[in-house]
């Protein structure tokens, strides 16, 4: 176990969550399913790479403005890698 | 070095003679600058393939784009989605070359999160009985109360469950729109990996109650 599932286990036996009805429990897996719905490829993120790395450095708020984008940076390495060195030339690059 | 707008960069590379050179030695410049950095997390600008490589790039990538110049939308300014290019090069030659110093590999939290014992089915028993889907809402139930906190499951209620409008659900739970954004995509990103950990697929979960 992680410090951070040891933490929560002990916050869960302190302060035990409040059961979750049946509804509830259907209800986030329909929140997940919704969002694997709309996932989007890495083909699709490429094209979106730029206008993405440039807000974040502009703004600072690419992830909210393009969540799919976002979504997809956290669960696929190589598409991460590529936003990283792509961040790292226009911070360095532009004086940010 | 002359800085030029998109339309100036897109004119000029598709001139010809002088004014198309010029912008390609620009441009060269441009991509040269930067991808130091891109390269920066894989090798050492000590190593004596680092030029080379860094050159290699720098062709490859004004060919592409030129070659692709009629897809650029002006998303972005120009030079970005030419960095981009240059990246997509740079880091698919170095995959192929596993130039990648493993001590760099970050290992993320999500990949590290075994689950917790006892909780992975003995059995995947079939899906139409009333026991299987008290079961599997159970398990589903239990893995939401492991892995959020108690403001990840709020916040995944208010904006996922009840689709109250950011705004609210910020005052609600008094925070910010920030604070509250990150806080959803947490919510949704660590249940997502720990049913993927558990094998337990939300589309299938729906399906079983689904049926009649």
């Amino acid at each position: 176990m992680n410090i951070r599932n040891i933490i929560q286990s002990i916050r869960n036996r302190l302060h035990p969550p409040e059961h979750l009805s049946d509804e509830t429990v259907l209800g986030f897996l329909r929140v997940l399913e919704k969002a694997e719905k709309e996932e989007i490829s890495c083909n699709e993120l490429y094209d979106k790479l730029d206008e993405y790395v440039e807000r974040e450095v502009n703004q600072k708020d690419a992830a909210q403005l393009m969540p799919l984008v976002r979504d997809h940076l956290d669960l696929c390495a190589e598409c991460c890698e590529e936003y990283e060195a792509l961040l790292d030339v226009l911070e360095k690059t532009s004086g940010h | 070095m002359a800085t030029r707008t998109n339309e100036e960069w897109l004119s000029d590379l598709r001139a010809e003679g002088e004014t198309r050179n010029t912008a390609l030695e620009d441009l060269r410049t441009v991509i040269q600058k930067g991808l130091p950095y891109a390269l920066s997390r894989w090798l050492s600008p000590d190593l004596p393939q680092f030029n080379s490589l860094v050159e290699e790039v720098t062709q490859e990538t004004l060919l592409r784009v030129l070659d692709q110049l009629d897809t650029f939308e002006g998303r972005s300014q120009f030079t970005t989605w030419v960095h981009k290019i240059a990246v997509r090069i740079a880091l698919t030659e170095l995959r192929r070359k596993r130039w990648r110093d493993s001590s760099l590999d970050e290992l993320t939290e999500n990949e590290d999160v075994p689950p917790p014992p006892g909780l992975l089915a003995d059995t995947h028993a079939g899906p139409e009985t009333v026991a299987e889907r008290t079961d599997m809402l159970a398990r589903v139930r239990r893995i939401i109360e492991e892995e959020l906190t108690e403001r990840q499951r709020q916040a995944l209620l208010l904006l996922g469950v009840q689709d109250m409008p950011m705004e609210d659900a910020a005052r609600k739970l008094k925070t910010n729109r920030n604070a509250l954004y990150k806080l959803l995509h947490d919510a949704r990103l660590r249940l997502k990996n720990r049913l993927s950990v558990e094998d337990i697929h939300p589309h299938e979960v729906l399906a079983l109650f689904e049926q009649k």
